[in-house]
């Protein structure tokens, strides 16, 4: 077997442009559309100027009435900025999922499925040719196209609002690596949308300014109301009611965006500690507001010694201080402040409605089974045994250390992390051989992380909430897949730049030498290995799911959602 | 009642009703019956092969052939059935003839090495978890180098250090060929921290004789040599309960070719008898 076989120019960002065919003609185009037009080239780094920018990640897209841009629920990667016809958005409970074309992942065939006992490579790592060279690209318009049938019934059916010329959307699920809340399609026999990866969206707000104001007003005056509708408590409010509830709602943005660095610098150095991150509200204040969670997460603790005791973290479409604000409206003489304290984790997006609001507005006539119970009076004693939770005693149920061990390392970011039960694990390693088996012989996680109260959170992806392995991609080549939100690594377009390794916070991503299906190492022509990257893929191309939790005799490996504790308070109470 | 709880009440009385089953099953048809042990053979070996398929499951990850848990549950409960149908099949006395003995025993050895391995499975992960510093068995020679290599430069340092050789003497004598390769294995099981308190107390010892560059040294010594040990401990529990299964899975083996010439055998010489 040769050790060095295959050399070949190493992979670069923009090697694998959005449209190949983008013409020269069609960006002075793009060029000459607002807020393009308006954009200082100078701004720009000389790295990445304007116009390669908008060359390499965007791309033009037509669309035909009733075409669908973007399903509600899928996971994209790329905005939409209309140049000219129009689009709608349905708004909810948007269209039924027959009438969205969705199709599942692509499994192996059952004969595929079974030829791995005899196919799998024994030589680590092999990349086809395609893989090695790269070849094709991803974004929206890799899907078949889907049309909407019967679009007059769907518009008598579906609330939707139209959006024009000049508009953005899409721009919040592709930047903050969220499923797209609406689905939205063309409106006109012309609709022309140009399509822009999020790498270079987030390149585009970077170096202007204007971009930013122009898509935050879009949100505010296109998602505010879904955005508040989607809490039970918002619901019964009439459009008039909840225009003024908009009118006086405010927006917070805590925390760093791309707080995966920060992250690792603190906890390798070791001064983590919730004392040290950005308080939202403070326990012992008067409760001005509710806050609600938009995306990222927060810290629900409560004061304990002379430090803070996590009780839980709290993700998108939680709050925090309505139980407070409703104990006062029912309790006029007898005012508490805000019963804990609650801080950001990484980045926290939140929308604050103050009390004023809440009391005249959303309360009265809001439905029972919307709101949170009322604080006891054991509660109130600030007892710390009690659970204080609204999640019917997760927290507790997990316990004290293993919470703060959970907040401390994020693990509430995986919605699929590996915990394994130490207690019951053998350390037999069949899950190891079992992720082997199903790729092609290279395992995927190392049963390896750090511990406690006999749990383990094992270095294997977890397919995050937020997954910020995405952040630094250059070429979209780590992405969600489109049907089930798993993160996946197109290893066409990965080259192996190690951003993604480097921006997990969780260590489950691991770069590898690629080797062609000689069994060679490939290298550039420097003689450097070229670089792929590697992690958990859920085994979406298996039957049956995870192989490594099907394949744990002891009931000691769990893929679970951490992102709600009570999943993992109910296996550990197994 | 928990999951666990209620999947043990569930499995003992299923295998309670199917043994009963069993032992009724051959009182009602031995006065009618001229040869049940044709009928308890055949259930024994239908047993038997189920429980081999376990290691074919194992083989299997990426068909959806049901989970590992749920085929270990079934491997157990079948197991524990299989030894009534054995003792029915044997006519609840021991075999007669040295290729039955074998075969008797060759069961016995695969049914009380699996008992065993449920029983050690469950007992060596707790003790691992308590006592912390978990290690994968891969690593261990790993870690283990990385330690001695620190044990060797501290002992070289000392002596430069210092300008004596007390210390390099001590780890010569005492450490080096403790921290060379895993020791122990037999103590670590037993759960026995004789050798370690030993090399504490000599450490203790050598420490009056010391100045304070030469404590420190010996203190990091002394630290790796208790890591050392952590090593070994989880060297052992993990290696112990890799080594049951080379004791299992080869028996089954030899098993499975037996019951097949005991198959054979039977049959050749049963020509003609009818099982009526």
């Amino acid at each position: 077997m040769d050790t060095i076989h295959l050399k070949i120019e190493r992979p670069d960002r923009w090697d694998n442009a959005f449209d190949p065919q983008f013409s020269e003609w069609e960006l002075d185009r793009v060029l000459s559309y607002a807020p393009f037009r308006d954009m200082q080239p100078d701004n720009f780094p000389k790295k990445q100027p304007l116009r390669v920018i908008l060359q390499n990640d965007t791309r033009l897209r037509r669309f035909k009435r009733g075409e669908i841009v973007v399903r509600a629920g899928d996971y994209g990667s790329s905005a939409f900025m209309i140049i000219r016809g129009q689009v709608r958005v349905v708004l909810p409970p948007g269209l039924p999922e027959r009438s969205l074309g969705r199709k599942s992942a692509g499994k192996k065939s059952v004969f595929h499925a079974i030829a791995q006992l005899w196919s799998n490579r024994h030589t680590p790592e092999v990349r086809t040719p395609e893989e090695i060279r790269g070849g094709d690209v991803v974004g929206e318009g890799t899907e078949a196209r889907v049309f909407l049938q019967d679009v007059p019934r769907v518009l008598d059916q579906n609330k939707t609002v139209t959006i024009g010329a000049g508009e953005f959307f899409g721009e919040i699920a592709a930047l903050s690596r969220m499923p797209r809340t609406a689905t939205i399609f063309a409106d006109s026999d012309d609709t022309e949308l140009l399509e822009i990866r999020w790498q270079g969206l987030r390149d585009l707000l970077r170096s202007d300014p204007a971009l930013r104001t122009h898509i935050d007003a879009i949100y505010r005056k296109n998602t505010l109301s879904n955005a508040l509708r989607a809490f039970p408590l918002f619901r019964h409010l009439s459009d008039e009611q909840l225009e003024k509830v908009k009118a006086q709602t405010q927006f917070g943005t805590f925390g760093d965006y791309e707080w995966s660095g920060d992250y690792k610098k603190l906890a390798k150095a070791g001064t983590h500690s919730p004392e040290k991150e950005t308080a939202i509200a403070q326990e012992g204040d008067y409760p001005d507001g509710v806050y609600l969670i938009r995306s990222g997460f927060a810290r629900l603790s409560r004061k304990f010694g002379t430090g803070q005791r996590t009780l839980n973290y709290i993700g998108a479409g939680r709050w925090f201080g309505l139980r407070e604000i409703l104990h006062n409206a029912r309790n006029p003489s007898a005012n508490i402040p805000y019963q804990f304290s609650l801080r950001v984790i990484g980045y926290t997006h939140t929308l604050f409605i103050p009390t004023k609001v809440m009391e005249e507005i959303v309360l009265p006539g809001a439905p029972a089974d919307a709101l949170p119970r009322a604080l006891t009076e054991d509660e109130l004693d600030h007892d710390d045994d009690d659970p204080l939770t609204e999640e019917g005693g997760s927290a507790l149920r997990i316990g004290p250390e293993l919470m703060e061990f959970l907040t401390a390392g994020r693990y509430f970011n995986g919605t699929a992390s590996m915990v394994i039960d130490l207690q019951r694990c053998t350390r037999c390693d069949d899950c190891v051989r079992a992720c082997a088996s199903t790729h092609d012989n290279n395992p995927r996680f190392l049963r390896h992380g750090p511990s406690s109260d006999g749990i383990q959170v094992a270095q294997a992806c977890m397919h995050c909430v937020d997954p910020v392995c995405m952040i630094g991609c250059p070429t979209g080549a780590i992405h969600r897949d489109a049907s089930g939100g798993n993160v996946v690594i197109n290893q066409s377009t990965c080259i192996g730049c190690t951003s993604c390794a480097t921006n997990c916070p969780y260590e489950a991503i691991r770069m590898v030498e690629a080797r062609d299906e000689g069994g060679a190492f490939v290298t550039d022509q420097e003689l450097k290995p070229i670089l792929k990257a590697t992690k958990c893929d859920l085994c979406i191309e298996q039957y049956g799911g995870p192989a490594c939790e099907r394949a744990c005799p002891h009931d000691a490996l769990k893929r679970i959602n951490l992102n709600r504790l009570d999943a993992l308070a109910n296996w550990l109470k197994r | 009642m928990g999951y666990f709880a209620k999947r043990r009440v569930i499995g003992v009385l299923l295998l309670l009703m199917a043994s009963v089953a069993v032992v009724w099953g051959q009182l009602q048809l031995a006065p009618v019956m001229r040869q049940v042990g044709f009928l308890t053979g055949w259930a024994l070996l239908a047993a038997c092969v189920f429980l081999a398929l376990y290691n074919l499951r194992k083989r299997l990850p990426f068909l959806p052939l049901g989970s590992s848990r749920t085929w270990l549950q079934l491997h157990a409960y079948v197991g524990y059935l299989s030894f009534v149908l054995f003792l029915a099949h044997t006519g609840w006395r021991w075999p007669v003839g040295w290729f039955d003995d074998v075969l008797a025993l060759l069961f016995l050895s695969v049914a009380l090495s699996g008992v065993f391995g449920l029983f050690w499975s469950r007992l060596i992960p707790l003790r691992l978890t308590a006592r912390g510093g978990d290690v994968p068995y891969e690593r261990i020679p790993i870690v283990r180098r990385q330690l001695a290599d620190r044990a060797k430069s501290l002992a070289l340092e000392s002596v430069t250090a210092t300008k004596t050789t007390t210390i390099v003497d001590f780890y010569s004598q005492h450490l080096v060929g403790f921290l060379g390769t895993s020791a122990n294995f037999w103590r670590h099981l037993v759960e026995s921290r004789a050798v370690l308190t030993r090399l504490q107390a000599r450490i203790d010892d050598l420490n009056r004789f010391l100045n304070a560059d030469q404590r420190r040294a010996l203190a990091e010594l002394a630290e790796i040599a208790r890591q050392k040990d952590g090593l070994d401990y989880q060297h052992a529990l993990q290696l112990s309960l890799r080594l049951w299964l080379f004791i299992h899975i080869p028996l089954t083996y030899s098993l499975v070719i037996f019951t097949v010439l005991h198959v054979v055998v039977v049959f050749s010489f049963s020509a003609g008898v009818p099982p009526f």
